[in-house]
């Protein structure tokens, strides 16, 4: 297995062409993003609506340099335990429960209380050492011997504290373990960490990565998209089915339908062998698309015009 | 390069985007892994690195768009022979192709520059390129990038022009024009011609300069004026520039104050406590506990005279008070010219800027009534007072000559945490005229002059900061 940083990516064009193989249809500012963070090693702070791929950018990342992804997945009470380390108190306990007759023959005929101590503190911190350490995502992400893609998804859903506590993680890569010391980073992790904006963040995190926001794809990436991740799709449906989707998009509605909702109705249609959009196809397989009735209701009233548009082009 | 780089972090922090020193060398790491080859990507870097929001991303294009636009001296032939030189864009138009231009020359036969003036040279060989290149330095030389008003076109362009030779360029036409020959007279006419041109292509640079330079400056001079003058003088263009002010002050106030929520382990011992959690190991104090002190959130209720004298006034508390709503616990606010209205469900329905627009237009007619509207408080709302609650009442307690109902305002002032009361008016106008303010003002806790934007800041930090101690 490679290192991390082995495999170079050469320039932007190359990420490009390299996204494009593994299915990732991307745009130059993305490729340009993941060029500048590789080589510098910098995290990337992606924002963007939901379902846009940002979380994918990071699985494809992974996926063509090799190495594991890692994901912490936030949420709000996260904290150090869940993300970097917890000592595994039951084998702690445990431990103790099965040792406790040897306790005699460590201490050895010792005498009076000073003397036990001594003989105990020569010992050493058995209790709290690696093997007593569950490694959580963070902590694992440092350890890892090849580097690794370290994807720290919805960080707005996490507290201000976790916040803080990740800026020592992001600009120096190691975390300090009381009982352990500071750990380093083995190959410093390529780290994506995605918002979806539901609050702002800290002026300190943003400094330190790189800002990357990811749009809804005009009609010709869609299509391109599309054609990459349903390829059975034929060519008149995939046209008619980005084209109704981007009219969707310009209504004013709740929850607009993003890349992964028209990847699965383009996977609906081609399921229930459709070969041109027409009313009913389109009423039946809405709520792939949208989410909510209300939106489903606006959009009822429009479908056949939409087709007619959708259709014409 | 660097020097550029730097020219060009200027101009984006004065387009209102924060570039920190470090920001500025990860920046410049970044510009030296992407080269300058690709005017796309190296677009996108300094994007990707500089912005921290889309809205910042949006600037940014637009500065680099202007920065790296190279258009001086695109637009004009040097040395075309000109009857008038005041016209720029008729000369323009009527340029004819290079062709024709140079067969134009030829008529005219001015004699070769024998001269080793570089200005010159370059003029007559009408190298804009190297033209631009020039004046650029000549720029950085006179220190453009300070530019800060308009004022300083005219002495800018002057420092730029003799940076590049301007002094040994008139010398020479005018030692050319004194000559009997006609050919080295021409010259000297080619040689005038391209340095009318030259000003005007300079003067044009320093304008360019000037509104990338300049606008924070003037942007700060502006604000401040904002800040300092009487909002009922604030004209409606510049309701956009106050509404960013009072965000601005509302974000460093709701940082202040947000993260006093809880004063933990330290100050007093709670000795009651502590006790009773060492029962269990015979009074040994293994737990300490301290007295902790819960801060809670203001509770507000905004009371706001929307009559055409104040409105302005609670216009503006109203917006900052919204802004805030990370450290407030709950706002009411109820409007009133003559009666007393709930306004909460605007609030809920549109945002803050809107909802303002809307309470102002719908219910702002009529005189102000205080004495009715403080019954309609008695009616309707004393039950949602209580001793958490501040009453913020914001009018001039001009009550046109009415019963002013000040048992309301004493009953008022027993039951709620607080009463303020902002008042436009300075000191010596209260109790003048139909002023109920003397009578109103025993029963608040504090009466305050507020009418600038700085007034206000004061005011709702005073508001945060005493419920914090008070707690």
């Amino acid at each position: 297995m490679k290192d991390l940083y082995e495999n170079t990516f050469q320039s932007v064009e190359d990420i490009q062409q390299q996204f494009e193989e593994h299915n990732y249809i991307c745009n130059s500012q993305i490729a340009t993003c993941t060029y500048i963070a590789y080589n510098l090693q910098k995290p990337i702070m992606v924002e963007g609506p939901a379902g846009v791929g940002k979380t994918e950018l990071a699985k494809t990342t992974a996926e063509i340099l090799g190495v594991p992804l890692v994901r912490l997945q936030c949420y709000e009470g996260l904290d150090e335990s869940k993300a970097l380390y917890e000592w595994k108190y039951g084998k702690q306990l445990l431990y103790t429960q099965l040792l406790k007759d040897k306790l005699s023959e460590v201490l050895d005929g010792a005498t009076g209380l000073r003397e036990s101590m001594a003989k105990l503190e020569s010992h050493d911190d058995l209790f709290f050492s690696e093997g007593f350490l569950e490694p959580r995502p963070l902590y694992r992400a440092l350890q890892e011997e090849h580097g690794c893609v370290l994807l720290i998804d919805e960080i707005d859903k996490s507290d201000q504290q976790f916040e803080a506590f990740l800026l020592e993680i992001l600009a120096e890569f190691q975390v300090s373990i009381p009982e352990l010391g500071t750990l380093g980073a083995k190959i410093k992790p390529l780290v994506f960490l995605t918002s979806n904006n539901t609050r702002e963040m800290s002026d300190a995190l943003k400094r330190r990565c790189l800002h990357l926001h990811i749009d809804f794809p005009d009609e010709k990436l869609e299509r391109r998209i599309l054609n990459s991740r349903v390829p059975n799709l034929s060519e008149n449906l995939r046209h008619e089915v980005v084209s109704f989707v981007q009219q969707i998009r310009e209504l004013d509605i709740k929850k607009v339908p993003s890349i992964s909702e028209t990847i699965d109705w383009a996977k609906t249609l081609l399921l229930l062998h459709t070969e041109h959009l027409d009313s009913d196809v389109v009423k039946e397989t809405l709520n792939v698309i949208l989410k909510f009735e209300e939106d489903i209701e606006a959009v009822s009233g429009q479908i056949s015009s939409f087709i007619k548009k959708a259709h014409k082009e | 390069m660097q020097q550029t780089l730097e020219d060009f972090f200027k101009v984006v922090r004065s387009a209102g985007v924060n570039i920190s020193v470090a920001d500025s060398i990860e920046t410049s790491k970044t510009v030296e892994l992407v080269g300058y080859r690709d005017r796309g990507i190296l677009r996108d870097a300094l994007a990707l690195s500089l912005a921290k929001t889309t809205e910042e991303k949006e600037k940014l294009y637009e500065c680099f768009e202007q920065f790296f636009a190279f258009d001086a001296f695109q637009n004009t032939s040097l040395l075309k022979p000109q009857p008038s030189t005041t016209d720029k864009t008729e000369q323009q138009a009527e340029q004819p192709p290079a062709g024709e231009q140079q067969a134009a020359e030829q008529e005219q036969a001015p004699a070769e520059y024998k001269g080793d003036l570089e200005l010159a040279k370059m003029l007559l060989r009408n190298d804009k390129a190297e033209l631009a290149q020039t004046m650029k330095k000549a720029a950085r030389k006179a220190n453009i990038t300070d530019i800060w008003l308009f004022t300083q076109k005219g002495i800018n362009t002057q420092k730029i022009m003799n940076e590049m030779g301007l002094r040994e360029l008139n010398k020479e036409i005018t030692s050319l024009g004194k000559g009997d020959c006609p050919a080295e007279r021409a010259l000297s006419g080619q040689l005038r011609t391209g340095q009318k041109y030259l000003f005007q292509e300079v003067r044009n640079f320093v304008e360019q300069q000037l509104s990338m330079f300049g606008k924070t400056a003037s942007q700060t001079i502006h604000e401040e004026f904002l800040k300092s003058s009487r909002l009922s003088n604030i004209e409606k263009r510049d309701f956009e520039v106050m509404v960013k002010i009072v965000q601005k002050m509302a974000k460093r106030l709701s940082s202040m104050h947000s993260k006093k929520r809880k004063r933990k382990d330290r100050g007093q011992l709670d000795f009651r406590k502590t006790l009773r959690s060492n029962v269990a190991f015979d009074g040994v104090m293994f737990n300490i506990f301290w007295k902790s002190k819960v801060i809670e959130k203001p509770r507000i209720l905004a009371l706001c005279d929307i009559s055409p004298s104040v409105s302005s006034y609670s216009r503006f508390l109203l917006l900052f008070l919204y802004s805030l709503s990370d450290v407030l616990d709950r706002i009411d606010t109820c409007v009133f010219t003559n009666s007393l209205i709930e306004v909460n469900d605007i609030f809920d329905q549109y945002p803050v800027q809107q909802a303002v627009e809307k309470i102002t237009n719908d219910f702002g007619m009529g005189g102000s009534d205080y004495g009715n509207t403080l019954l309609d408080l008695k009616n309707d709302y004393m039950d949602k007072i209580d001793n958490k609650t501040t009453v913020i009442i914001l009018g001039d307690a001009r009550n046109n000559n009415l019963a002013p109902q000040t048992e309301v305002m004493k009953l008022l002032y027993q039951r709620a945490k607080r009463v303020i009361w902002l008042t436009p008016e300075m000191e010596s106008f209260w109790g003048t005229g139909d002023s109920e303010m003397l009578k109103y003002k025993p029963y608040c806790n504090i009466v305050k002059e507020c009418n600038t934007i700085t007034h206000l800041e004061q005011m709702v930090d005073t508001i945060l900061k005493v419920s914090a101690q008070t707690a």
